[in-house]
């Protein structure tokens, strides 16, 4: 039976890798797809899907309320200063961000407004940070735009803040007999002063300090390739479901199936040949995906082999499982292409695997938990970006085997060899 | 005197409501090569599934070589090979690799499996071409290939469905000549074909399906002695029938006759001789002669005369 299973597999590894238009789809098509969309990607976030800000104010006083209803009018962005009725704490933003449900807080200091109002006299001037706490998994072109535009926020709340004190302290310097050289001086002194970002200093009385919260090990902020290369390695590992169902109903088609049937070999044995042979067409994809991610793209794999391979191994699992069931629900191979175009594109959408899930709205962020495509890559940032370890992915992987599972033994359920 | 490989004791297969397979009774020998004759939708093709474990009866008792087919299916399928109608190969692998992939399934290996398949490349003639993709094959090539694939285990009983369909004659030449060195080395081999000489030439014995059952079964040559010197199958109005019906009777060359609403069978021992005869007997008559046919006795004939259609329809 082993030989059996051997042969099998090792006829379906030579008839892939004879078909140049089966490589293309699972090995380049995911590698074209990571590289162009790493490069190409950008001005994702526009005002029609605004991005969620929690924002925790513990300032004493008024500054930051001018500064987060300057934030509000914004074009996209919602400030949400409120969950479920209730104002927001740090713990409580720090939790939803954990579970997905946000993915930016800010939190104004306390003594946000003394920062920004020092006076100009002061010889040592106090600094502080404004927290921007963010999933580290969140890609860096969703963070930047709104670290940039709080920057300016604080620039402006700063300027206002000190302009009265400026303007006094130029009233107390100024002098009508004073020469002209003494003037320039006056001047070029103001122009450094009303600024607003410096303080005699020339640092920054309020910066922006980026976090992730508490329980989430800060990594470096994903790079595009760390983004994209799970969410397109996902797409193309499910690619698998094609292929699949192709070659089985080929195999039916052409009567390579029933001839198989008259011969001494167990209908499990067949079908587990079947399997068997896709399922490491996608080991090896991934592996190559993974090879060029680490020496091209120099992308760094987090800090747990073990999670990588066992998540890996389940994503492929749920991708030749989803094979077996669409190669039982269609008919033909045309019907089988149409299917898997359908299903794939779905799954891949709502999955996460072209934008993140977090930018989605609500219905299609839970929605999108229904795909194996969401699990999959939220095990595989948590390794790669979140910097979690491999117990931190079991649960992922439990659903992706359950995923596995199920679509398998639907299929089994519709299957017919001839 | 050779044994049975095969017996078939009131075969019965049912699809829905509809019945495919009725009471079938066959015994084929120890390396006979048997043909299987009839038209589409006669159970030829569901008979030929069941023999070679792909689908199960619904009724009776098969035993091919003494193993209950239903009981033990896995001891009879390594006795069996199947030479399928379509081409069934992996037409991107090698004439080599289909072999080797095909011969491990039967549980071959080593040096035994390139034994094999030295053996089956040179039986189909296709030794030279052993390492080329068989898509690059034509036709004929790939008939040939399929033979093999269905011998690389050396069976004792063979199925080839209809092998020669698409063939060149070179080919159609080769095919037959393998299934005499078959036949020689004692292979017994179930054949259908649609080609009425081929059956003439290999069958040992044949038999004429229809409706699920079988509706002659002899040596060729016992068949075509069922037309005598030929069958005439004529048409005149129904209402002229009765009288022209004892007319022929006393036709010399006329052996029997029967008439259903003016269509006459008319069994003769020299077809010519008797056609000319029943012309002229309705031109006496006053007859007219709506359709006239004077089936050769070849086995076309018996076909067309037992169930009245040819078979290709």
């Amino acid at each position: 039976m082993l030989n059996q299973l051997f042969a099998l597999t090792w006829k379906d590894l030579k008839l892939f890798f004879k078909d140049r238009g089966a490589v293309t789809l699972i090995l380049i098509q995911p590698l074209m797809f990571i590289l162009i969309m790493s490069y190409a990607m950008g001005g994702l976030f526009g005002a029609d899907n605004p991005i969620a800000i929690l924002v925790i104010n513990q300032d004493q006083g008024q500054e930051a309320s001018r500064v987060i209803k300057d934030l509000a009018t914004r074009k996209g962005f919602q400030v949400e200063s409120t969950w479920e009725g209730r104002p927001v704490d740090r713990a409580t933003a720090e939790q939803l961000i954990r579970q997905g449900k946000r993915s930016l807080a800010l939190v104004f200091p306390p003594d946000f407004s003394d920062l920004l109002s020092q006076g100009f006299t002061v010889e040592k001037r106090r600094t502080g940070p404004v927290l921007l706490i963010a999933d580290p998994a969140s890609p860096t072109q969703f963070i930047e735009p709104v670290a940039g535009t709080l920057q300016g926020l604080l620039e402006k709340a700063a300027f206002t803040a000190m302009m009265p004190r400026g303007i006094d302290y130029m009233f107390d310097r100024w002098s009508p007999q004073a020469p002209l050289t003494e003037r320039e001086d006056l001047k070029s002194l103001l122009g450094d002063r009303l600024s607003g970002d410096s303080a005699g200093t020339g640092t920054a009385a309020v910066t922006i300090e980026k976090i992730a919260p508490a329980g989430m090990r800060a990594e470096k902020k994903p790079d595009s390739f760390q983004q994209n290369v799970p969410g397109y390695t996902i797409y193309g590992l499910f690619w698998i479901v094609s292929l699949l169902a192709q070659s089985i109903l080929r195999e039916r088609r052409e009567g390579t199936f029933r001839r198989l049937l008259a011969m001494p070999i167990r209908r499990g044995v067949l079908l587990a040949g079947k399997l068997l042979s896709h399922y490491l067409i996608n080991l090896v994809q991934l592996l190559v995906i993974f090879l060029v991610a680490l020496l091209v793209m120099r992308m760094p794999f987090g800090h747990s082999l073990l999670g990588l391979i066992v998540v890996s191994l389940a994503t492929a699992g749920a991708a030749t499982g989803l094979g077996v069931l669409v190669a039982a629900l269609a008919r033909t191979e045309a019907q089988a292409g149409g299917l898997t175009v359908l299903i794939l594109l779905t799954l891949s959408g709502i999955g996460g695997s072209f934008i993140p899930r977090f930018v989605m709205r609500p219905f299609f962020r839970t929605i999108g938990l229904l795909t194996p495509h969401a699990w999959a890559l939220d095990a595989y940032q948590d390794l790669l970006v979140r910097g979690y370890g491999f117990t931190a992915v079991l649960p992922s992987v439990g659903v992706l085997m359950g995923f596995a599972a199920l679509f398998f033994l639907a299929g089994l359920w519709r299957f017919r060899f001839d | 005197m050779p044994r049975s490989l095969i017996e078939i004791k009131g075969l019965l297969k049912r699809f829905g409501d509809r019945t495919v397979v009725h009471n079938l009774n066959l015994e084929i020998l120890e390396g006979e090569v048997f043909g299987l004759l009839g038209p589409n939708g006669a159970g030829k093709s569901t008979t030929i599934s069941i023999l070679a474990t792909l689908i199960p009866p619904d009724g009776g008792e098969v035993t091919i070589g003494g193993f209950d087919l239903i009981r033990e299916p896995f001891k009879i399928k390594p006795l069996i090979g199947v030479v399928p109608q379509e081409i069934a190969l992996y037409l991107p692998l090698s004439p080599r690799d289909n072999l080797d992939f095909f011969g491990r399934i039967y549980g071959l290996s080593g040096a035994l499996l390139r034994e094999r398949i030295d053996w089956a490349l040179d039986l189909v003639k296709l030794r030279e071409r052993a390492a080329d993709p068989v898509k690059t094959f034509s036709g004929g090539m790939m008939r040939r290939l399929n033979i093999a694939v269905g011998l690389i285990h050396r069976p004792r009983l063979l199925f080839m469905d209809e092998p020669t369909v698409g063939v060149d004659p070179q080919s159609r030449n080769f095919i037959f000549e393998h299934v005499a060195q078959l036949k020689a080395e004692g292979m017994t081999i179930i054949y259908t074909t649609h080609y009425m000489e081929e059956a003439e030439r290999l069958c040992d014995r044949v038999a004429i399906m229809e409706s699920g059952e079988i509706r002659a079964l002899d040596t060729p040559q016992g068949l075509i002695n069922l037309l005598g010197g030929g069958v005439i199958h004529a048409d005149v109005a129904p209402e002229a029938a009765k009288g022209l019906e004892q007319a022929v009777q006393r036709i010399p060359e006329i052996r029997s006759v029967s008439q259903v609403n003016g269509r006459f069978y008319l069994e003769t021992t020299e077809a010519t001789r008797a056609v000319l005869a029943f012309i002229e007997l309705c031109s006496q008559l006053g007859i007219n002669i709506r359709a006239l046919e004077i089936l050769q006795p070849n086995l076309e004939g018996v076909f067309l005369h037992l169930t009245g259609k040819r078979l290709r329809d």
